[in-house]
This record gives C-alpha cells, sequence and structure tokens, in this order.
C-alpha cells in the first residue's frame, strides 16, 4: 500500500464523531454451544459487540466467561464438538458465519487474526520462525522463497526483533518469551488484517516484557489503522489500552461502553467487584483489597434471572434477580449498555460513595 | 555432538557386556550338557568327563566366564561345539538371510502403517478412522506364525502366487526376491499394523498443540497443517516407534523363518539352544543384540535431524 493510500485511510479512521462509528467487525446475538450430558451447554451467550477501525475493544472477565470461546467463534476455530448456533459475525459488512470453510480460512490471516495467551507453545518447535511466517505468507498467495525471506525479515524489523537477518534462521526455542510473542504478532499481521484478536498476549511474559508487547501492540494498530481486541482480566491494562470495554459474566455482555463510560459510570455490580478486586498501591491497609465471593457460574446449570445474582452485593435477594433474566439497557450514555435490572440505583450510590 | 556420540557408545558397550553375561549364565542354568548331547545315549562316564574337560565345562562357571570375556573381548567367541566352525562365522553366515527379512518387511509395514497411522488421524472419528484401527487391531492381535500359515494356504496352496516353503538357498536373485516376497509381506503386515496405531497416536497429540491452532488461526490450510507443520513433529516419535519394531521385526522374523522353512538367525540358534551349544548361542544374541543397538544409535542422529532442540543440545 502506498504512504497516501495509508495516511487517507488512518484520517478516517481516527475521525471523530458519528464517522466512527462504523464497525470493523461486529458480533450480533452469538451464541455458541458445547454438548453436554443434559443438553447443550451455552457457553457465548447471546454476544453483541463492536469494534472500530484504529480502536481498541477489551474483553474482560474471570476465565470461563466466555472471553475467548467468543472470539474462537469468530474466527470460525471452536473446538470440536462445539459450534456456533445462532447469531451473526460481521467483517466490514459481511458474515463470516456465511461463508464456506475455505473462505473462512482465506479470512483468516487477512481479515481477521489471533494472537494467543502462550507464546512459549504457539510457535513450531521443528521450523525456523522465518519458515513458520513464510508459511502464513504462502497460505495467501504465492510467493518465492527468497521474496518470502525478506518479508519475513521486514515483519521481523517491525516488531522490532535485534538483528532480524539472522534471527529469520533461528529456531524457536533459541529466543525468549517476549521474542516469541512478537514472531507470533509478527505472524498474525503478516497480511495486514483489518482486525487483531490478542488473547491475554501477555499473561505469560514478564512485567516489564509485558509493557513492550502492548506498546508494539498499539503502535501496530496505529500505523495499519487496524481494529484490536484486547482480551484480558488485568484491568490495569483495560485502563491503559481500551477505547471500549466489554465485561463478560457466564457467557454473556453484562456491560459495554466506551472506557470512559465504563470506568466513571460503572453500571453493572459485576463490574464495580472487578474493579474492587484490583490491587491498589495507594490503598492502606490491605483490607481494601476485595475479592468476589463464591464461584463463577457453571453454565450446566445457569440460574433462570442474572447469572450474577448468588454472588452479587447489591441486588441481593430482590426477586427480579433471581427469576427475570436483565435485558440489555441504555446506561449513563448511548451505546453504554448494562444487564442489571438496578443499574441506575448502582450509579446514584457510587457517585454518593 | 562428538561427547554425545562417545557417550551413546560407552552406553552401547555397557549394554552389550549385560546381554552377553545374562544369556551366558542363563543357557548354563538350562539343564543339559552339551558333551552328553553330542556324545548320545551310550557315552561312557570317562568320555563325557574327557569332553567336558576339553571344551572348558569342568571349571567353575565364574572362570568359565572370566575366560569367554576375556577371549570375547579379542573377538574369539568360540566354537560351535556341534559342527566346530567359530561360532561368529556361523552366525554371520545366517545373518543376512534374517536381516533381508527383517529389512524388507519392515520397509512393507513402514510404507504401509505410517501412511495409514496418518489418515486415521487427520479422519479422526469417521468411518475411514474406525476402519483403519479396527484392521489395525486384527493385524495385533493375531500371531504372526498363524498369518503365516493362513498366507501359505491362501496364497501358495490356493493362488500359487508365491513358493510356499524355502528361501531358495541356491537360486538367482529373482527367484530369492520371489521367495522373500510372501515371508516379508506376513511379517510387514504384523508390524504395520502396530506402527499404524502409533503414527495415530502420534499425530493426534501433534493436532492438539497450540502451534497447530495458531496456523489455523493465520489462514494456514489444512492439507499443510497435515502434512508440514504436524508431520515433522509428529516422526520424532514415529521414528521412535520404528526402533522398537526393528527389534520387535528382528524377533517376529525368527518365527516366520520357521513358518517358511527359511535359513536365518531363527533356525541357526533354535537348534543351537536344543543342541546347548553355549557358544553359537551367545554369538547369536550378541550379533542381535549389536544390530538392535546400532539401529537405535543410528534413530537417535536422526532425531537430531529432525528435532532442532537435539541439535544444540540444549
Amino acid at each position: 500500500m502506498d504512504q497516501a493510500a495509508t495516511d487517507l485511510r488512518k484520517t478516517e479512521d481516527q475521525r471523530p464523531g458519528p464517522g466512527r462509528t462504523k464497525p470493523v467487525l461486529e458480533l450480533r446475538n452469538l451464541v455458541t454451544q458445547l454438548p453436554g450430558e443434559d443438553g447443550p451447554l451455552t457457553i457465548v451467550n447471546d454476544v453483541s459487540l463492536k469494534v472500530l477501525a484504529g480502536e481498541t475493544l477489551s474483553v474482560v472477565g474471570e476465565s470461563g466467561s466466555g472471553k475467548t470461546m467468543t472470539f474462537l467463534s469468530a474466527i470460525g476455530l471452536v473446538p470440536k464438538p462445539g459450534r456456533v448456533v445462532a447469531g451473526e459475525v460481521l467483517l466490514d459488512g459481511a458474515d463470516l458465519l456465511k461463508l464456506t470453510p475455505d473462505e473462512m480460512r482465506e479470512t483468516r490471516g487477512t481479515g481477521i487474526s489471533m494472537v494467543f495467551q502462550d507464546p512459549l507453545t504457539g510457535l513450531n518447535p521443528v521450523f525456523t520462525i522465518g519458515e513458520q511466517i513464510a508459511e502464513v505468507l504462502r497460505a495467501h498467495g504465492s510467493v518465492s522463497r527468497t521474496e518470502a525471506r525478506e518479508t519475513a525479515i521486514g515483519l521481523l524489523e517491525r516488531v522490532h526483533i535485534p538483528d532480524p537477518g539472522r534471527r529469520v534462521d533461528d529456531y524457536p526455542h533459541q529466543l525468549s518469551g517476549g521474542m516469541r510473542q512478537r514472531v507470533l504478532i509478527a505472524m498474525a499481521i503478516a497480511l495486514e488484517p483489518r482486525v487483531l484478536i490478542a488473547d491475554e498476549p501477555t499473561t505469560a511474559l514478564d512485567v516489564t516484557v509485558q509493557a513492550q508487547v502492548l506498546e508494539l501492540l498499539a503502535e501496530l494498530r496505529q500505523d495499519f489503522g487496524m481494529a484490536m481486541v484486547l482480551i484480558t482480566h488485568d484491568l490495569g491494562l483495560v485502563a491503559r489500552h481500551a477505547d471500549r470495554v466489554a465485561v463478560m459474566y457466564g457467557g454473556r455482555v453484562v456491560e459495554y461502553g466506551s472506557a470512559e463510560a465504563v470506568f466513571e459510570h460503572t453500571a453493572h455490580p459485576y463490574t464495580v467487584s472487578l474493579f474492587e478486586s484490583v490491587p491498589s498501591l495507594d490503598a492502606e491497609t490491605s483490607d481494601d483489597l476485595r475479592t468476589i465471593e463464591g464461584q463463577p457460574p457453571d453454565p450446566a446449570s445457569l440460574p433462570a434471572g442474572c447469572a450474577f445474582e448468588p454472588r452479587c452485593f447489591f441486588g441481593q435477594g430482590r426477586e427480579e434477580c433471581k427469576t427475570i433474566l436483565p435485558k440489555r439497557a441504555t446506561a449513563s450514555m448511548a451505546d453504554h449498555r448494562t444487564a442489571c435490572h438496578f443499574y441506575a440505583e448502582l450509579d446514584t450510590k457510587r457517585s454518593c460513595a | 555432538m562428538v561427547s554425545y556420540l562417545a557417550r551413546t557408545l560407552v552406553q552401547l558397550a555397557i549394554t552389550l557386556v549385560g546381554i552377553v553375561t545374562v544369556v551366558f549364565f542363563l543357557m548354563r542354568a538350562i539343564p543339559g550338557d552339551p558333551a552328553l548331547y553330542m556324545l548320545g545315549d551310550f557315552a561312557t562316564e570317562a568320555s563325557v568327563e574327557a569332553l567336558r574337560a576339553r571344551l572348558g565345562l569342568d571349571l567353575p562357571v565364574y572362570q568359565q566366564y572370566l575366560l569367554f570375556m576375556q577371549r570375547a573381548l579379542t573377538g574369539d567367541l568360540g566354537q560351535s561345539v556341534v559342527t566346530g566352525q567359530p561360532a561368529l562365522r556361523e552366525i554371520l553366515s545366517a545373518l543376512p538371510w534374517s536381516l533381508s527379512l527383517a529389512v524388507t518387511g519392515l520397509m512393507i509395514a513402514v510404507a504401509l502403517g505410517v501412511p495409514l497411522g496418518i489418515l486415521s488421524a487427520i479422519r479422526q472419528g469417521t468411518w475411514v478412522d474406525v476402519t483403519i484401527m479396527l484392521v489395525a487391531l486384527i493385524g495385533i492381535s493375531f500371531p504372526v506364525f498363524w498369518v503365516g500359515l493362513v498366507a501359505i494356504l491362501l496364497l501358495s496352496h490356493q493362488a500359487g502366487l508365491f513358493p510356499a516353503l524355502g528361501a531358495a538357498t541356491g537360486g538367482g536373485f529373482f527367484t530369492q526376491i520371489h521367495h522373500l516376497m510372501l515371508p516379508a509381506l506376513v511379517l510387514g503386515l504384523s508390524v504395520a499394523a502396530y506402527i499404524a496405531r502409533l503414527t495415530r497416536s502420534a499425530m493426534l497429540e501433534v493436532l492438539g498443540q497450540d502451534y497447530i491452532r495458531v496456523a489455523r488461526a493465520m489462514g494456514v490450510r489444512e492439507n499443510r497443517i497435515f502434512f508440514r507443520l504436524a508431520l515433522r513433529n509428529a516422526f520424532i516419535p514415529i521414528l521412535a516407534v520404528i526402533g522398537v519394531t526393528f527389534a520387535w521385526a528382528l524377533g517376529n522374523a525368527i518365527l516366520v523363518e520357521v513358518v517358511f522353512s527359511r535359513p536365518g538367525l531363527g533356525s541357526t540358534v533354535l537348534k543351537a539352544i536344543l543342541a546347548r551349544d553355549y557358544q553359537l548361542v551367545q554369538a547369536g544374541v550378541l550379533v542381535l543384540a549389536t544390530g538392535i543397538v546400532l539401529v537405535n544409535l543410528t534413530l537417535d542422529i536422526l532425531y537430531g535431524v529432525i528435532d532442532p532442540r537435539m541439535r544444540t543440545g540444549s
């Protein structure tokens, strides 16, 4: 792509206001199920999300809340025998769930790409990193051996791997964890996808390396005008990197909105509990650190009402919470949605406190 | 790499000494006396004693052992008490017959077992997989001598495709090959079943790895994933399996030789055991063990070619 086109795309993508609201990736009412002993288990339950160009959407929630499964569903890689049973995955308006398997394969890498949690197991131990990058290039077009090598070196340079001309012939075991994650990122962005999904990309890394990898992701997102999804349970990362936040619980999105809305006008008790369970350096005593009592919900026996009700500090005992599934409601501002019957009271309480 | 080789060679030597020692004492623990066997039922006590003395069998067992080891180090494994020929030469002349059978059988086994195992893995859970694994299970369950007899009955006796017995020891090259085909096929099929099952599980293990999911997430084609990205990893355990099955193939080759009345290590060592021909048995086991150890050494080196983590010795 030439410079002028890149610039044009950037300005278009970064223009504030209504022009920005056209999503690159949009999930609509996505439902994914796994077969269980007593009927199917719903692990992604009616999820709707939008990711805009040049923006980062952070998806937060406990382990098992369906964060990863939601996006494996979006790229068509739900582990068998699970499958997507309903909904739409729109990439630039086209529904990926309607594609043939080979069209979906072609879209992975070029339209939508994913970086996983553990860089130590993510690279194939018996191929050089150059060969592995070349494999991605070759999957989406014919490239000669020398071309592939040149491109691979360029990509390694792009993700700030020192001495890429030499590193290209290294095997994964010769690289550190942070370097390996960079290589995996290089593979994921090799064909400049429209959306990059990063699934806890730094969880397995040293704290110092974490920051570097996240900086790299932010830089690439800007340069390529990519949309990014950052799946994490680290709220510190969310605060620093997210434009938009989706909070997931029990396979559902319970709160969704701009980072500002979710942080400043939190409209779901689960989100409040998440914030309170973050350790803070300013905290005077360790009493300030709260944990969320109880266990995440079991997809085999979800309550009829709100899935968070048994652990909720706020609605405890109210009949609606136990029996009626909360609808998504618009909270503090447009595009800020919550699934809580009593979010309005919550907001008041928080501002009073 | 050099220190690795040196270490392996030392291990090899220790292994061989261990095997020969076990066989030495096992043979002498079996009731029966070679002198008595050679002289027959009507031998006088005096002539038996004389022969025992000549063979060194009157010495205490530990002295016999030390003497044997001393000679073995110089390459002298003694003479066959039956034929009077050097034991090693007898064994080495029988070896090519067994080796050609085992190697041909193993080649058939690998050519059949590896592709079927891979096919089974990438079609996991389908009727293709179920059929292949069922046939493989049957193949493992039937003893090789039974399969050999059935093969003789069907393919030699009824269809007349192959000669039933013998190895055409005096015949030309092609006649010998013709005689080799049926026993090699019988041997190969039994080993193929084993290799197919282990290849399948090696392949499935690799296909469950994170780097395979990463390749899928980048849009790499399934064929590339199976036949390039996964297969090279799966070859590491598959090679190990082939190493193990070589020993198995040699063992089964001995059974097959008996069924097909072929010359070879099988019949030679079997006769030697019955005659309590200690020297010949020891030489036979030593040669077999050396062969198996050498094959595994070769495979160790091949691991280094396939797996870069072995190369740097880390």
